[in-house]
């Protein structure tokens, strides 16, 4: 076990308890990375999500809400 | 769910391996007449549903007809959009309405958003096993 590690353990012994999980869930995310990269440097990857289009939505609710009472179009 | 449909997630490019797997639904559309056979990505972070415009085209829309011009937000911001009412069919399912926003944009999936794929089908996905269930809210 290296030098570096063994100094570490002091550390973590004081970290409170959601530290100490934190710092698990740390660990394991980049064992995880390290066996199957989920994300890429130097890939796009697109996102087209229209996030916060409210005035779109407004306005296709109403039409909804138009053709229900009058038939749909 | 009870009587739902289980699809499974789809990898829409497998050069972006485990990012690419995403709940696509297969969707029958219909518009005065013509349908399309297309499939939609759930998209929860999507506050509408986005139609590309091949599928428009696909479907007779003529694009001077829709007067109603919506304007999208992220990425699809830079293209002019239109609303489109069409019927949808999610097999089994019977026939729902939904609104479209049309998009120029070419190159974009069809996006099934909160307004109203949403409101109109109850959805649990299950990542872990790469599926997601669907059924009618009615």
């Amino acid at each position: 076990m290296s030098t570096e590690l063994t100094q570490l353990f002091p550390s973590l012994r004081e970290l409170k308890r959601a530290e100490k999980l934190y710092v698990i869930q740390f660990l394991v995310s980049e064992l995880a990375q390290e066996e199957t990269p989920l994300i890429q440097s130097g890939i796009a990857y697109p996102v087209w999500s229209p996030y916060d289009a409210f005035d779109a939505a407004a306005i296709m609710i109403k039409a909804l809400a138009e053709t229900e009472v009058s038939g749909y179009a | 769910m009870p009587n739902a449909q289980r699809y499974p997630f789809v990898a829409a490019d497998s050069t972006l391996g485990e990012a690419s797997l995403r709940p696509y639904s297969p969707l029958t559309l219909t518009y005065q007449g013509q349908t399309a056979v297309t499939a939609g990505v759930l998209d929860t972070g999507a506050a509408v549903n986005v139609l590309p415009f091949r599928i428009g085209v696909e479907l007779g829309a003529v694009w001077e007809q829709q007067t109603t011009v919506l304007q999208l937000t992220g990425n699809l911001a830079q293209y002019e959009a239109r609303l489109l009412l069409v019927s949808a069919i999610v097999v089994p399912f019977p026939s729902v309405r939904l609104a479209f926003a049309w998009t120029e944009a070419e190159h974009v999936p069809l996006l099934l958003g909160q307004v109203n794929f949403f409101l109109e089908f109850r959805v649990c996905f299950y990542r872990s096993q790469l599926a997601f269930e669907v059924t009618p809210k009615r």
